[in-house]
């Protein structure tokens, strides 16, 4: 009923793929990271903030028939009913609930658990059969919560600023990059915004978020503003003669070696993930008897559910193995 | 201990050495004498001391070893979080320190109630008289469970030794003078004399370091030579006396009627591996510290560093390896004489009472003759088989630490360089699988920056070992190019210096090869840019002077 692939999860009784990475006729995207959205399938669906960014990074996309769907509307689908519910990760993430023959399976996409900055908070959904990534899946990795985070990310702004330092934040271009920034706006600390990130704010004011003040970032913009950049300027920002302070604001940055990883001072441990503890938790609330582990340390989370009485499997262990779930053939 | 944790994690938050040394001065002026020595020995990562040891009027505390290994922290991780050892073994795996890895596995299971500098010294003292593992464990258990998450990481930081939160020592020594309102050159005399930086800090804190007397066996910093470029800067050599500059070990050798320790300029104790010197020295009388160089000799002269390389590095020496690399001291100055340091003695002083040092087949020193024709004591030395000449001034101190132009060493090679490795890159044809190419730089303010780039001068056997090394070091990728973190430390010589946009330094040498690995010397004690810059200028007046009619 479900087989895992090395580029997308397929549902074969009901011709449907999960996050395919090559095309197929039939997709579901949970949220518009290009690791999980990919063009040149036939059908297409997601939520509405996540088809459009899709379409924006994807000029090609209008070939696919293009569905959105709304959280906690149904639709039919070869058989099947299908749901999405807000997954919290970044805005539109969804999960993907498909009722089946009277089974209950979710796809959670990317995910956490606590609420977000920006977007719609998770909704726990219950299930005989959870999909679940993994990417903290060791009992090491504990975050912040949104508003200690937002706390950590104006202070050391500030603190920068008063030390007569810019501020350096690190953000990938879709998520990360646009939660920074919205935490130095409330605070009313003037902003220079890197252009890829810049380019989907008005994503984000659609959905009623505010970012006031913001500048776009150039070369020439002058060092008493924080700068919001995404990681491939670290370097530039290194070997500029500006006095710079970096913070990292990831999952990563939950260890001390992240430093000199990621060649930032301030550590400030958030992430558009979910932690260890919400992945546990994520499990227990959807009280599934079977969890499939896509992504991360599956093996080693998949290893911890069997531990805790769950039925839990790695798929990606699965895939390397060459077997599709119960002798399926990919 | 909460206080103390907070202090050194906030640390991490800055790589500015100045504020480094301002939180943790701020933290230490705040406690009281009692924990101000407690808070000091933990930074040093010495967890426990033994019973004060009375030396003159301040009592000097020999750090107590208290070697808890992984071991009994990992079975009472796994007792207070029910982990299995392949989930432990990953997580240590990610986090690569024991310390920090049990705090973040503890992170929502331990209790948080407070734990002082006095209770963790006193868990300290509990765990040294245990010395079997079960009651280690079970000590440990308690504790994990019982602290906060923060104060438990620096806790077994500095019971294990894993202290990396790049504090040196003389970082250390200026955190102490912050707290206390001394100058750090006071600080780091008074250390450098006692060894005991917690007995100095509460010396600092009553005014009272002038007072503190030396003491031996543990080691002093060593006085430096700059390079001299050229026979010629020299305004008159009559005014310096000349020895032969020995491309050997630099080390320090203390001894007290038989006792004998033997010190590296990184402060490393190496005394068994040299044990026909200990013997040598065995046979002083009365107590002495002497400054000089550890030479693979034979036949009455010295053999390069390349065989005296076979003896470092190695805890036990074979009965074998002493008969086929011998080694000799060679002295060369004396800190301390029966009672009294000499450092403040000029050097014609210190030379006579060194003289006076009955030597012997494995004692020697060093001669020092009047600077009359330098160019030919230049060319004998070389003929002898050492690198060049070191010149003394007349009249100067031993000043411990310091590279002030009172020494002053002339080498062959246009000059060399001291530079630590930023990146490195596989080589190619048999160098295919190894790091052989590595871009280097020097220091510059709070960093380092690139000069130059070789691929040649290393043997085979050291591009593997620092292939490994660098591996372990990487901080990214350029595609062929790794990034590593500064740690490795080459001296490299070269024909010349130009101006160049290709390095951040504005500079490049000109066919710049590796002469030696230095295993002795850390990164911030390579050479700086304005050493680049004054030897830039120096070669443009010595082509000047030339190119003038």
């Amino acid at each position: 009923m479900v087989v895992f692939t090395s580029h997308g999860i397929h549902l074969p009784e009901i011709d449907l793929w999960l996050d395919s990475r090559e095309p197929v006729a039939a997709n579901w995207i949970s949220h518009a990271h290009s690791d999980h959205a990919q063009p040149g399938h036939g059908r297409v669906w997601a939520t509405p903030p996540t088809m459009r960014i899709f379409k924006t990074r994807n000029p090609g996309a209008s070939a696919s028939i293009l569905c959105e769907v709304k959280f906690a509307e149904s639709w039919e689908w070869n058989g099947a009913r299908l749901t999405a519910y807000p997954a919290g990760h970044i805005l539109g993430a969804a999960q993907l609930l498909i009722e089946h023959k009277g089974t209950r399976i979710v796809y959670t996409g990317d995910i956490k658990l606590r609420p977000p900055m920006l977007g719609a908070p998770t909704v726990p959904v219950e299930c005989d059969r959870l999909i679940i990534e993994s990417t903290f899946g060791l009992p090491i990795y504990h975050f912040l919560d949104r508003d200690t985070a937002v706390g950590r990310v104006q202070r050391f702004a500030r603190e920068c600023l008063n030390d007569g330092l810019t501020p350096v934040l690190f953000g990938y271009p879709l998520g990360r990059g646009q939660e920074v920034l919205w935490a130095l706006c409330q605070a009313g600390i003037p902003t220079a915004v890197h252009g890829a990130i810049a380019r989907l704010l008005p994503e984000y004011e659609r959905a009623g978020y505010t970012f006031p003040g913001w500048e776009p970032y150039v070369a020439a913009t002058p060092a008493d503003r924080a700068f919001v950049l995404v990681p491939g300027m670290r370097d530039t920002m290194q070997a500029s003669s500006r006095d710079v302070r970096m913070a990292y604001v990831s999952g990563w940055a939950a260890l001390d070696n992240a430093r000199a990883r990621g060649g930032a001072e301030e550590l400030i441990p958030y992430s558009d993930h979910a932690d260890f503890e919400e992945l546990l938790a994520l499990v227990d609330q959807s009280r599934a008897k079977r969890v499939d582990v896509v992504h991360g340390y599956t093996e080693a989370f998949a290893r911890i559910l069997r531990g805790r009485g769950i039925d839990a499997h790695s798929a990606q262990a699965a895939v390397a193995r060459g077997e599709g779930e119960e002798g399926d053939d990919t | 201990m909460d206080a103390f944790a907070q202090a050194c994690d906030e640390t991490l938050r800055f790589s500015s050495r100045l504020k480094k040394i301002a939180i943790l001065g701020a933290y230490l002026r705040g406690l009281n004498d009692a924990d101000l020595e407690r808070a000091v020995h933990f930074l040093l990562a010495q967890p426990a001391s033994k019973a004060p040891v009375t030396m003159g009027l301040f009592e000097a505390q020999e750090p107590k070893k208290l070697s808890v290994g992984r071991r009994p922290v990992w079975d009472a991780v796994r007792r207070v979080t029910g982990w299995d050892d392949e989930t432990l073994r990953l997580c240590y795996g990610e986090v690569g320190d024991s310390g920090e890895a049990a705090a973040l596995l503890l992170t929502g299971i331990a209790a948080g109630e407070p734990l002082s500098l006095e209770q963790a010294e006193q868990i300290y003292l509990r765990l040294h008289s245990k010395p079997r593992a079960e009651d280690r464990t079970a000590i440990l258990t308690t504790v994990l469970r019982s602290h906060l998450p923060l104060t438990l990481k620096y806790f077994l930081k500095v019971m294990t030794g894993g202290f990396r939160i790049g504090l040196q020592e003389k970082m250390l020594e200026e955190a102490v003078a912050e707290a206390t309102g001394r100058r750090a050159a006071d600080v780091r005399g008074a250390n450098n004399r006692l060894g005991d930086l917690a007995a100095v800090a509460l010396a600092a804190r009553r005014d009272e370091l002038h007072t503190i007397k030396a003491r031996l066996f543990h080691p002093m910093d060593f006085m430096l030579a700059k390079p001299l470029e050229a026979v010629a800067d020299l305004d008159d050599p009559s005014q310096w006396l000349v020895e032969d500059k020995f491309d050997g070990m630099r080390s320090q050798v203390h001894c007290d009627n038989g006792r004998v320790q033997i010190y590296t300029r990184g402060h490393e104790e190496v005394t068994t591996s040299f044990p026909e010197i200990a013997e040598a020295f065995a046979m002083v009388p009365g107590a002495a510290i002497l400054d000089g160089e550890i030479l693979a000799w034979r036949d009455g002269r010295a053999l390069s560093f390349t065989v005296l390389q076979q003896r470092l590095q190695r805890k036990k020496i074979s009965q074998s390896l002493i008969e086929s690399v011998p080694v000799v001291f060679m002295a060369y100055d004396i800190l301390y004489r029966d009672g009294a340091l000499t450092l403040d003695q000029p050097f014609e002083v210190r030379r006579s009472l060194l003289e006076q040092i009955p030597t012997g087949p494995r004692l020697l020193i060093s001669k020092s003759v009047e600077g009359v024709d330098l160019d030919a004591e230049f060319e004998q030395a070389r003929e002898r088989g050492n690198e060049g000449l070191v010149l003394k001034r007349r009249g100067s101190l031993y000043e411990p630490g310091r590279r002030g132009g009172a020494w002053l060493k002339l080498k062959r090679a246009f000059a060399t360089l001291d530079v630590v490795i930023t990146a490195a890159e596989q080589g190619h044809g048999k160098r295919a699988t190894v790091l052989s190419d590595y871009t280097f730089a020097v220091r510059s303010g709070e960093g380092f920056v690139n000069v130059g780039k070789a691929y040649s001068g290393l043997t085979d056997h050291e591009i593997r070992e620092l292939t490994k090394l660098l591996r372990g070091l990487a901080t990214g990728r350029y595609s062929r190019v790794m990034l590593v973190k500064p740690e490795i430390v080459l001296e490299v010589a070269f024909d010349g210096i130009q101006k160049s946009p290709r390095h951040k330094s504005g500079y490049a040498l000109r066919f710049p090869r590796i002469a030696r690995w230095r295993t002795d010397k850390r990164p911030e004690e390579c050479d700086s840019l304005e050493r680049v810059t004054e030897l830039y200028e120096s070669s443009l007046n010595l082509t000047a002077s030339r190119e003038a009619p």
